[in-house]
Order: structure tokens, then sequence, then C-alpha cells
């Protein structure tokens, strides 16, 4: 009983893991996982608003498709902004050999045109 | 490189830190997709609607990504409520859905884990918890005795008090906060520790 009393005092505002969340709200979790979730709520304002708006999502299953989704989405869209930084920083790079490239061209075009005109 | 190890044990706090060292988005690749069931039931609660709840996430995503090199984020759970909560708060003004009560404000982080470290130092009686208990309001013991007590669930407890859900959790919170502050004021000690 005093055990449990001091539990009041805890701060339960640590992180829960998906899975219980979603066990929670489609009311599959057990015991253990529903108290920790909700000792959590009363310390966490986000835990609890989080939880009316999945609440009102109908079908659970739905939560599942829509949290992948966006983490499908975000992974993309790290994945192109991820290739266009490499883009950037390989162009400085393809720069300097087409810069030395194109001098060697002039070099050997200047040298063979020099020849021809001197009758070489 | 990030991709491809086991990363789902690297706490927030340190998934952060890498990110303000190297400013690899990876980081932040690991460390959002952790909150976006919970940013969907926030912009769930907010915009009621499931489309607009999503791309707000997505929206979210992006926000955090430009304003996470701006300025150093030592708590990172409550910044990014706040700025999912100022986001649906700005979008229902923007859009003025008048059928969304707005009685709350634009909010800034105010948690702080450092003060309820400081607290959990207190050593407490059993008779002085007991006695801070009475000072509570009958709604306040009431629900903290049936959460904690008699381990009842939310549900339960609106079931038997006739409260909706929003009372029995404002209850529990405000009745855990009070607890404290009565146990703080019988030790003028702990509150001297508490203020230094």
């Amino acid at each position: 009983m005093s055990e449990e009393l001091f539990k009041i005092l805890s701060n339960s505002n640590k992180d829960i893991d998906n899975q219980k969340l979603m066990d929670y709200i489609s009311n599959k979790g057990n015991e253990t996982d529903r108290f920790e979730i909700e000792a959590n709520i009363a310390d966490s304002d986000f835990l609890f608003d989080a939880l009316e708006g999945l609440n009102t999502i109908k079908d659970s299953t739905k939560v599942a498709q829509l949290t992948d989704a966006i983490n499908n989405d975000f992974k993309k869209q790290l994945i192109k902004k991820k290739g266009k930084r490499l883009k950037k920083s390989i162009m400085p790079e393809t720069m300097i050999y087409f810069t030395i490239a194109l001098i060697l061209l002039l070099v050997i075009v200047g040298y063979i045109l020099i020849r021809k005109h001197l009758g070489y | 490189m990030v991709s491809g190890k086991n990363v789902s044990h690297i706490e927030d706090k340190d998934l952060l830190e890498r990110y303000y060292t190297d400013h690899n988005n990876e980081w932040l690749g690991i460390l959002l997709p952790r909150y976006t069931m919970l940013l969907l039931g926030v912009c769930m609660k907010y915009l009621k609607n499931e489309e607009d709840a999503k791309d707000a996430v997505q929206q979210i995503f992006l926000k955090v990504m430009n304003e996470l090199p701006k300025y150093r984020v030592d708590y990172f759970k409550s910044w990014v409520y706040m700025i999912a909560k100022n986001y649906c708060l700005m979008q229902i003004r923007s859009h003025n859905i008048k059928e969304v009560e707005i009685n709350e404000t634009i909010i800034t982080v105010n948690d702080d884990p450092e003060n309820e470290e400081k607290f959990l130092q207190k050593e407490v009686s059993l008779n002085e918890l007991e006695n801070a208990m009475k000072e509570l309001s009958k709604e306040q013991n009431q629900c903290l005795t049936l959460f904690y007590l008699e381990k009842r669930s939310y549900r339960d407890i609106t079931g038997i008090t006739g409260f909706n859900l929003l009372q029995v959790k404002s209850f529990i919170q405000n009745g855990k906060r009070n607890l404290k502050q009565h146990l703080l004021k019988n030790d003028p000690s702990v509150l001297k520790n508490k203020i230094s």
C-alpha cells in the first residue's frame, strides 16, 4: 500500500514505445502496459493530446498506416536532400577536371596549329 | 554513415547532440519517426481530419529541420510538442475554423526535468504523504486513490466518478502537483534546496 502511495510522487514522463501506444489505442495491451501509459498521461500533456487525437481515428489500423506513410515520405525526402547535397559537393570537383581537360585541349590544338603554320 | 546501423538504443538527447556536432540530417531521420504517432495524434486532436493531420505532421518535420540548426534544443520532446501544437493552432486560426473552440494560447516550453529530479531527492515519510493527501481536494484525492492505489484505468474512473476523461486527467495531474507542493511547503529545507 505504502509503496503504491509513493508512486504518486514519481514522474512517469518517459518515452513510450510506439507499439505499446498502438496496443493501448486498440485495447490490446496488458494491465501493466495500460497502467504505464496512463501514469504517463498525468505527466505529459503531449501524450494526453496525442491519445485524444488518435482515439478519434475509428479504425486503429489506419493509425499505423498513416504513421508508416509519413515516415516513408520523410525517408524519401531525406534521401532526396542528401542526393542534392552530394551533387553540390561533387560539382566543384567536376569543374576542376573539366577546366584542366579544356586547357589541355587548347594547348594541343594550339601546338598543332603552330606546327602547321610553321610548315612542319 | 548512420544508415544500416542499429540505432534504436540511442537516446533522443544523444541523437540531438550528434546532430549538433555534424549537422547530418540522418540523425533527425532516426529521431523524428519516434514521434510520428504522437504528433499524428496531436494534429488529429486539433485538425480533426486524417489527411490534414498527415500533412501537418510532414510540415512539422520540415519546420523541425529548419528550426533545429538555429538554436540549441535541450528537451526535444517538449520542444517538438510545442512546435506541433503551435502549428495546429496557427492552422486553425488561418482557416478560421469556427467549430473548433480555441481556448488555448500558443505555448512555450516549460518542462523542467531537473526540477523534478530535485524533488525526487527529497525523502518523504509515509506519514507526511498521507497528511498531504488529506490536503487535496476531494476530487483529486479520489482520482489519485483510484488510479494509483486501486489501479483503475482512466475509463473505469470516469465510470465510477462521473467525471469525463479530461477531468480525470486534470485531477490526477493537478493532484500530483499539489501533493508535491504541500510536501515542499511543510519542509522549508527542501524548498530552499529547490530554489538554490
